[in-house]
């Protein structure tokens, strides 16, 4: 079998930037979790490139074709292998040091080989002509076929990448999680920093692999049958249940939004752990961990349902009841959202903090997020709602949330950097990309949301229809300062391995 | 004021602001606070946070039920449940297909309600109507082989409304469009 930290030493680049500390005798922790951080930030530079490539192929004018491959290879790439990837890498380091298990096997393997295979066969696909977005748009995938715009083929390739990245996600990566939670024996030598699956840095990472493992297994189904269908397997016409518009966008629709919460209940933990480290005081505990657990658990529940908000423009096939009740439920997010804001400023007003480069990338993260929330749950307002669906608004929302979470997780790599690495990041490269990334997405997310108010449809390359390029040209320039804010963790990523050269 | 707010997507960005303002403000005075002028801890007791507490939750809880309660009124779902009973009804079916539209009238007047029915023959598609001034009116998704997406709505002013599809469609997604002529009335 591979041997994780051997990959690392192997890549180019951005091997240097995550080589393994060896020295410890951590590599059961470090290795596959600094494998998978590794090709995380390996697709932010493919989703990157290709994010910019949008607003510049609409500036310089050139064929839609190559902006709707853009679009759907970027989203494909930020949101899978390199969020969900770079959230898996660090939740199961933090999961191994604190459990003190060991991150290894199969199953670890599996994690990191269905994600990152499947990611590229979609990418494949998408360069020889598969235009879906990232959110699939079922059934365009066949209509495209039948009308000439791409071949059967493709559609073939990117549902094997589509299936691959959805088993890592929805099946290996939260098994191997409950695995590690609830077997196992304890070993001492990796144990860094105990901790209880009621604390909130764990309960949050508990409750994301169930909704996973649960809102996912319907759409592993559908996708399963239609994969199969595609390759022959089973006639089409034995299995239309699946292949229905409706039942596709349904499925989906429930684990894509419940992804998100997941992934949100995940990074919002991941901050409640984080936080009491740098507390000035050194006391190490947040504000009340009861509101910190009872926030989780309205987000838990409230998020479940309250994905009727995608469909409401399509009254009256969703019934106005069900639309009524996913925006009481949206709505209700918002209040595990306050409960999470009021512990955190709590938590810092009472106890002071120390301004490291980590937690004020994870608290400008939290701010991020809770800005995006406040727009998505104003759109999941059935009145808003449309006016705002399909508009950049909405893309904006999908985009900040992505954005609001990497910041959070990249924060959070701070802390576990030295731990893999055995070397530590500059503070002063720290505020620098703090202050970058903040200020270029607070701006995109505005520039997003102002295109949205404006009437500018979202996955739509013709920005110079009604005045909408200025909106594209502020979209880039706060993408470029992203960009650069990139460019400088990339840098000190890079430093810290040239000083440990040294 | 409310109709601004309810009925014009810059209404719902104000409203985002409304609430992004205030946080920001807190947010970035207690960080400030409590890391650049006095890093340590406060001697606030925690009779005064809990109170703190218990009315920020309910602060919450009212402008969010406020805000919804109102919106009720908005909602195209409650006003096309409203309107299905007058008698002047125009009801205009429409056929979306990859890359174009079937709409089987597009003079339509000011003041008298109109049903649209709309349906996809293909893929999923947007239905979306923009005002003259280029916001967004209503916007409706088309799932192919669902029931019709239908709502009533009555224009309240003349001029070109143009069409768009809203949902990505495909290679000329973008191109999908028509345009709705509303009159004044006989």
């Amino acid at each position: 079998m591979l041997n994780a930290g051997t990959a690392i030493q192997k890549t180019p680049l951005f091997g240097s930037m995550f080589r393994i500390d060896t020295s410890t005798g951590l590599e059961e922790i470090n290795g596959w979790p600094g494998l998978m951080i590794m090709a995380s930030f390996v697709w932010l530079a493919v989703a990157g490139l290709l994010g910019l490539a949008m607003p510049l192929s609409q500036l310089l004018g050139l064929q839609s074709d190559l902006f709707y491959t853009a679009l759907t290879a970027h989203g494909a790439a930020l949101a899978f292998p390199f969020i969900f990837q770079l959230m898996v890498g660090a939740s199961l380091h933090r999961a191994g040091s604190c459990l003190g298990k060991p991150v290894t096997g199969i199953l670890s393997a599996s994690i990191f080989w269905s994600m990152n295979i499947g990611a590229v066969l979609l990418t494949i696909a998408i360069l020889f002509g598969l235009k879906i977005s990232y959110a699939v748009m079922y059934p365009l995938p066949v209509i495209g076929v039948a009308t000439g715009q791409w071949s059967m083929g493709v559609v073939v390739l990117g549902f094997t990448g589509i299936a691959l990245v959805l088993t890592s996600m929805i099946v290996l990566y939260p098994v191997k999680v409950i695995s590690m939670l609830f077997y196992g024996e304890k070993r001492e030598d990796l144990l860094l920093s105990a901790r209880a699956l009621n604390d909130p840095g764990m309960l949050g990472m508990a409750i994301a692999v169930f909704v996973l493992l649960v809102m996912g297994t319907p759409l592993m189904i559908v996708a399963g049958t239609v994969l199969l269908g595609l390759y022959g397997i089973v006639p089409m016409d034995a299995i239309s249940w699946a292949t229905d518009p409706a039942v596709f966008q349904f499925v989906f629709w429930i684990f894509a939004h419940n992804l998100m919460e997941a992934m949100a209940v995940m990074v919002i933990s991941a901050m409640y752990g984080t936080l009491p480290l740098y507390l000035a005081d050194g006391t190490r505990k947040l504000y009340s961990d009861r509101l910190a657990n009872l926030a989780l658990w309205i987000l838990l529940f409230t998020s479940v349902t309250s994905f009727f908000h995608h469909f409401f423009t399509m009254f009256p096939a969703l019934p106005a009841a069900l639309a009524y009740h996913g925006n009481v439920m949206s709505w209700g997010t918002g209040v595990g959202a306050s409960l999470t804001i009021f512990t955190v400023l709590a938590t810092i007003w009472k106890h002071g903090l120390r301004p490291e480069p980590g937690i004020l990338a994870v608290l400008m993260g939290f701010m991020l997020y809770i800005l995006d929330g406040v727009s998505a749950i104003v759109t999941s307002n059935v009145a808003w709602s449309f006016e705002l669906h399909g508009t950049m608004w909405a893309g904006g929302h999908t985009m900040n949330v992505l954005v609001a979470m990497s910041l959070m997780w990249m924060g959070v790599l701070y802390h576990h950097y030295p731990v893999i690495t055995g070397r530590k990041l500059s503070r002063k490269l720290g505020y620098r990309f703090v202050t970058l990334f903040t200020v270029g997405s607070v701006g995109s997310s505005y520039a997003f949301l102002a295109a949205g108010a404006a009437g500018m449809p979202r996955r739509f390359a013709a920005w110079n229809q009604e005045g909408w390029m200025i909106y594209g040209v502020f979209i880039l320039i706060f993408g470029l300062i992203t960009a650069a804010s990139l460019l400088v963790y990339a840098y000190d990523l890079l430093k810290s391995s040239d000083e440990a050269a040294a | 004021m409310l109709d601004f707010m309810y009925q014009s997507s810059w209404g719902a960005f104000t409203i985002m602001l409304f609430f992004h303002v205030p946080f920001l403000l807190v947010f970035f005075y207690i960080l400030y606070r409590k890391t650049a002028v006095d890093p340590g801890p406060s001697g606030t007791d925690d009779g005064r946070i809990s109170r703190a507490e218990g009315l920020w939750i309910t602060l919450v809880i009212v402008l969010f039920v406020g805000i919804n309660v109102v919106s009720i009124k908005y909602m195209p779902t409650v006003s096309t449940a409203h309107a299905a009973s007058a008698e002047n009804i125009q009801n205009i079916d429409v056929t979306a297909q990859s890359w174009s539209y079937e709409i089987s009238e597009r003079q339509l007047e000011v003041g008298r309600p109109v049903r649209f029915s709309v349906k996809s023959a293909d893929t999923v598609h947007g239905f979306g109507v923009y005002h003259p001034d280029g916001s967004v009116v209503f916007t409706m998704m088309l799932i192919p082989g669902m029931e019709r997406a239908s709502l009533i709505h009555t224009f309240t002013e003349p001029g070109k409304y143009r069409v768009r599809c809203l949902e990505y469609c495909g290679i000329a997604h973008h191109a999908m469009a028509d345009e709705l002529i509303v009159s004044d009335s006989q």
